[in-house]
């Protein structure tokens, strides 16, 4: 609904006939809650340049706790303004009120006031302002205003018990949210970054070269942070801000803890060179804010004076260099788990730095070098129901058997996979022109009515 | 008066060249007698001897399988290439294995259990499996700067014109200038003209039969693994094929017998129907052939 219908005195909650009936020129747009719901989380990111804590509250809603940030926009009166003047020239009709509780500043925006209230005076501000503006339920309003509670001020006055007992408590308590005296604390839609460096651009910047220069200086000064604490980062978040609102983030991890600027570059060097051309710059990004997620206490190491002219490249920086470059989960090491199922003894898990992972104690049977991830049917020949296959067909070659091994029998894993998962008979298989291969054979003749299937598990040196 | 004089030492330092190349001393050569081009014996004299000394340890060499079947020896040829080259060192190191996504999807995927037996530490591997080729060869040259890593598997599926001539060059000189082992695992390829130092065609071959611990070799089973492995290219023109075996226990290959195990071929009817169990005894065989069996249930 535009300022236009609203003059024409159509309301919320009309039938478009009856609308149209009133109205015969209306013209209906349909609503689009996610697009709505997405530009509103835009929205919010945008006002990351402000604070950190931003929430969404409903539909048509944000929360800045501005608690400590006013300062850097010359005071509270001059960041509001900012704040307007900057949604404004994006082509939004924005209410916005600043105040010491987030209840009081919603039903101040809501009721279409904008002012700043000082601590203190908040009971009157609020007296004034109608109870729709108290973020409570359709039935508890529509309850209120038939006992002829109509504003917040016929609530503040009150004997608060048989209010409690005819509405419910959550009446009182959005009250009380709003005057202050009950704690209300919002919840940011982004974690909050313990060490963050930022910087405003007068002059917009387009080019990788000076974003990754800004970068780099931006981790000089979050070194001095580190330094101070004794820690290194192992998340980095760069946020550019784009001149038309639009917010743009580039992740990197480490699994080392870093703290030299020239490493943090790197690594989003690597970033942006992966991304290609996925980063608009548009016309340019006007600032941009470096954060550290995740810390790890930085343990400081001479470096090898002995490196005989080689360039070296610590196993960390590669890893992270290349998860950085070409995205994460690409670079694995074979870690062993107690199991029988071979699938589940041997995975390849993610990798995680220095530690390898911890061998298991599983009894030394022999194990192809290379298992395939899901294994493929086979359709084979037994000579015995029981036994290995004569000659059996894989991937539309035919291979004759010459010798087997065999059967090593692995039942399933109950306990993860139930009771009904039939048992496996393994045989290592060697055909006519000596590759080796891992058959099995799938549950037992007799005791279902399909008969066992086959299937290739992996590969032997 | 000086441009004369500095031909003349052009001239000279050309004459002294093609004197060196004439006395057959090439570059890699001249690289060798610094001691700067380590070379990693195989310890089996015919196959050594052939490649002058053994595979050369800095540089691109490639291993082809020439089906996707034989991928399992190839790789496992190149992990007990990467053990060698991982017991040279004089310091702890790894192995980078960089698998193009389709290759573990036609092959398989390194198992961790299964690089035990073939007596490599699977703590020692890093397994990266990127989306394309270009990622690939990326990740490799980024590779090549890191010291802890005494070998580099690359691992390709056929003959991807994004992986040419030029692209194995630039691999080569890199590994070569970073005294880096890099093996070019070939899956299902043809022979293609490259900058390796050398081609081996890597074939399994009959495995010989486990042997107890008296000596007494085991009818049936299926012993250590054996490669059956071609020279294709090298310096030596003469190709050349050798049957290694590779001792997981000893890390070390042997000149297999090229006796076939003695139960090569049989008549699939005349087989007792039993065979060895994995890794225990065999069973004793049954007299006579059975006719017919039990009903089930």
């Amino acid at each position: 609904m535009d300022e236009a219908a609203e003059a024409a005195g159509l309301k919320l909650g009309q039938g478009v006939t009856e609308a149209r009936a009133c109205i015969p020129e209306t013209e209906v747009i349909e609503a689009t809650p996610n697009a709505d719901r997405a530009f509103l989380n835009g929205l919010a990111d945008w006002c990351g340049r402000y604070t950190p804590l931003v929430a969404t509250h409903g539909n048509d809603s944000l929360f800045l706790d501005i608690t400590g940030c006013t300062h850097l926009f010359g005071g509270e009166h001059a960041m509001l303004r900012d704040i307007l003047s900057r949604l404004f020239h994006m082509g939004l009709d924005t209410r916005a009120s600043i105040s010491s509780s987030p209840g009081l500043s919603f039903a101040l925006a809501h009721s279409g006031q904008q002012k700043i209230v000082e601590t203190g005076h908040e009971a009157e501000a609020l007296t004034p302002l109608p109870l729709s503006a108290l973020r409570l339920e359709e039935e508890t309003l529509a309850a209120l205003s038939r006992s002829g509670l109509k504003i917040a001020g016929h609530l503040i006055g009150a004997p608060r018990a048989p209010l409690a007992r005819r509405f419910g408590s959550h009446v009182l308590r959005r009250l009380d949210q709003a005057l202050g005296i009950e704690e209300e604390t919002i919840s940011p839609r982004l974690p909050v970054a313990r060490f963050s460096a930022e910087r405003q651009i007068p002059e917009p910047i387009t080019g990788e070269d000076d974003i990754l220069a800004l970068a780099g200086q931006l981790a000089a000064t979050l070194e001095k942070s580190f330094d101070a604490h004794g820690l290194g980062g192992q998340m980095f978040e760069l946020a550019l801000f784009r001149v038309d609102g639009h917010v743009a983030r580039l992740n990197v991890k480490s699994a080392d803890p870093l703290k030299e600027p020239a490493r943090i570059a790197r690594l989003f060097r690597e970033r942006l060179a992966g991304l290609h051309d996925d980063l608009e710059a548009g016309f340019g990004f006007e600032m941009i804010r470096l954060s550290a997620g995740l810390t790890a206490p930085f343990n400081a190491r001479q470096r090898d004076f002995m490196q005989h002219g080689k360039p070296d490249l610590p196993i960390a920086d590669f890893a992270a260099r290349v998860e950085a470059r070409l995205g994460e989960a690409l670079i694995h090491v074979p870690a062993m788990h107690e199991s029988h199922i071979p699938e589940r003894a041997s995975r390849l898990a993610p990798f995680s730095g220095a530690t390898p992972p911890a061998a298991a104690t599983l009894p030394a049977l022999i194990r192809p070098v290379r298992l395939f991830q899901y294994p493929e049917p086979v359709e084979a020949m037994a000579e015995v129901p029981e036994g290995p296959p004569i000659t059996f067909r894989w991937r539309r070659a035919q291979h004759r058997v010459r010798r087997a091994e065999g059967p090593e029998r692995i039942e399933a894993e109950w306990w993860i996979d139930g009771t009904d998962t039939p048992p496996r008979d393994y045989f290592r298989i060697e055909d006519e022109k000596g590759h080796r291969f891992w058959l099995y054979r799938e549950g037992l003749y007799g005791r279902t009515p399909l008969p066992p299937r086959w299937f290739m598990h992996g590969v032997f040196a | 008066m000086a441009q004369p004089a500095l031909a003349k030492g052009t001239l000279c330092a050309l004459r002294q060249t093609i004197a060196r190349i004439e006395a057959g001393q090439s570059h890699t050569e001249t690289l060798e007698a610094r001691g700067e081009n380590p070379r990693l014996p195989l310890g089996v004299e015919a196959f050594d001897e052939a490649l002058s000394g053994g595979l050369m340890l800095s540089g691109l060499n490639e291993l082809r399988a020439p089906f996707t079947t034989d991928c399992g020896a190839a790789s496992g040829f190149a992990l007990a290439l990467s053990t060698l080259a991982l017991e040279r060192r004089d310091m702890p190191g790894l192995v980078l294995w960089i698998g193009e996504a389709i290759t573990g999807r036609e092959a398989g995927y390194p198992h961790a259990a299964g690089l035990l037996n073939l007596g490599f530490e699977p703590a020692n591997l890093i397994y990266a499996t990127p989306r394309k080729m270009e990622d690939a060869l990326w990740i490799c040259e980024t590779a090549l700067e890191v010291s802890a890593f005494a070998a580099v598997i690359l691992e390709i599926r056929g003959n991807p014109a994004r992986f040419g001539l030029a692209e194995s060059r630039r691999l080569h000189l890199r590994a070569r200038a970073s005294r880096m082992p890099l093996f070019l695992l070939r899956q299902a390829g043809e022979e293609e003209a490259s900058s390796a130092h050398t081609r081996l065609r890597i074939e399994p071959a009959a495995a010989a039969e486990r042997l107890r611990p008296d000596g007494v070799p085991m009818s049936g089973t299926i012993g250590r693994p054996r490669f059956a492995v071609t020279i294709e290219k090298s310096r030596n023109p003469a190709p050349l094929t050798v049957l290694l075996e590779w001792n997981a226990h000893e890390r070390q290959f042997s000149l297999a017998r090229t006796a076939r195990p003695s139960r090569a071929l049989e008549p699939a009817l005349s087989r007792t129907p039993l065979s060895a169990s994995a890794e225990r005894p065999d069973r004793a065989q049954t007299v006579g052939s059975i006719v017919a069996f039990e009903r089930a249930s």
